[in-house]
């Protein structure tokens, strides 16, 4: 490439801003020892690029240049560093004076712009991301809470249902804090459990219903949790006639007869 | 620890060297605006951008020695640390939390609309100038410099050849130095 087709490839803001490929930064290095012209293109981005920062600056509270110097504090005394003498002693004068004198904004280069940029872009592509955000989050809570109100009104017409003859099961001596109800349809037969008051079922095990018909226990079907976490009202095996009903805490997947501790029972 | 001293750069450079208080005290007086202005335009959360201010300056302090003035200016030197610090800490987890927080505190906006006002660029006419840059020129540039992304990155994101992305970042930069130049 000659000389000013360098200088207006963009190559060159895009090395100063450190958005160049490895292989174009190589390049630019090179072209930069071989062209003074490169060079001097070069330094004077970097100069638009610093005289933009500092015109837009945004100056931090007092705190943040105190909290930077003590926490140099401990290692410069731990190094203990000889006093060093200035190389040129600092001239004293104006407190407005500044490193350099900045060339007028007449040949701003692109480097700058890109620090505009920010404002109308990365703030709103972040704003945007972040709305995305809040949508998906809105959205997925909408979708827990309907599924949180299906549940609920199902539980409502069970409980609500002109047929449903609840039944109280009361804690037994393993826990008489337990508690469960059954909601018996007499029309159909159809058992529902709410087993919210049940303690936890450990890991690997799970409560199960009985019915007792004639004096014996009968399956009456596993009570789920979901998720290990709630527990709803659910629907278990119907049952055209018992006297009580009873929850134990069998290991998971049950058995036909009952074998572990019994929590709850109720009479009808 | 306001000082009257006025360093040049070549003097400031090797004080800074050696790790002379006063000359650092001097840089921060004078570039820590500067620095502190990119971090808020990239963090949007004040609080945080003078927490990342303020590892960048302990940082320049301890790595001063690595600057080479041969391949840059002290500035863009800074603004390369601060930089990549920025964007690590853009990238981290503990940056997301924080930013759910100043989501819920509407700091966020509050902040942005106080201090991204565009008077500054109508002053100089460029805010409308702008908006005429392609959006997909604007991104690549967005994506590169404030997520620092490479160009290899930027293609697998967004799903384009590299040599697009190159052409992009290249039409966009062309374009934004003919707006500032007329």
């Amino acid at each position: 490439m000659e000389k000013q087709d360098i200088i207006s490839s963009a190559l060159l803001e895009m090395y100063v801003l450190g958005v160049a490929s490895q292989e174009e930064n190589a390049q630019v290095k090179h072209w930069r020892v071989q062209y003074p012209e490169v060079d001097a293109e070069i330094k004077s981005i970097e100069l638009a690029m610093e005289s933009y920062a500092m015109a837009n600056g945004v100056t931090p509270s007092d705190t943040v240049k105190e909290k930077i110097f003590a926490s140099l504090q401990p290692i410069i005394q731990a190094v203990k560093v000889p006093p060093v003498y200035p190389l040129i002693t600092p001239v004293s004068e104006k407190p407005s004076a500044k490193i350099v004198t900045f060339s007028p904004l007449g040949r701003i280069a692109a480097a700058a712009a890109i620090l505009i940029l920010l404002v109308s872009n990365v703030f709103y592509y972040n704003k945007y991301k972040n709305a995305q955000g809040q949508y998906a989050e809105g959205q997925q809570q909408l979708a827990e809470m309907n599924s949180h109100l299906t549940d609920m009104d199902r539980d409502m017409n069970i409980v609500q249902s002109k047929y449903s003859k609840p039944v109280a099961l009361d804690g037994l001596e393993a826990a008489p804090d337990a508690a469960a109800k059954i909601f018996w349809m007499k029309n159909s037969g159809e058992v529902y459990v709410d087993p919210k008051n049940l303690p936890m079922a450990p890991h690997g095990h799970q409560y199960q219903l009985w019915a007792i018909v004639d004096g014996k226990p009968v399956d009456g079907g596993m009570i789920t949790s979901k998720d290990g976490k709630n527990y709803n009202i659910q629907k278990m095996k119907t049952f055209g006639k018992a006297e009580a009903f009873a929850i134990t805490l069998e290991t998971a997947g049950g058995h036909p007869q009952p074998k572990g501790t019994m929590y709850v029972m109720g009479k009808i | 620890m306001q000082s009257n001293l006025k360093y040049s750069e070549e003097e400031l450079v090797s004080l800074l060297k050696v790790q002379d208080q006063n000359a650092f005290s001097y840089l921060y007086d004078n570039y820590a605006a500067a620095l502190n202005g990119i971090i808020i335009r990239m963090v949007e959360d004040s609080q945080l951008a003078e927490d990342i201010l303020q590892e960048a300056f302990v940082k320049i302090w301890h790595n001063f020695k690595q600057y080479d003035d041969t391949k840059g200016r002290l500035f863009t030197w800074m603004i390369n640390i601060t930089r990549n610090l920025t964007i690590d800490t853009l990238r981290s987890k503990g940056y997301k939390k924080q930013r759910q927080i100043s989501r819920d505190e509407n700091s966020v906006s509050d902040y942005s609309d106080k201090n991204f006002s565009s008077d500054r660029f109508d002053t100089i006419g460029l805010r409308k100038q702008l908006l005429y840059l392609k959006p997909e020129q604007k991104l690549i540039i967005d994506l590169a410099y404030f997520n620092g992304y490479t160009q290899e990155e930027i293609s697998k994101e967004m799903q384009i050849p590299l040599g697009t992305v190159k052409t992009r970042m290249r039409s966009g930069i062309i374009e934004l130095r003919k707006l500032l130049q007329n």
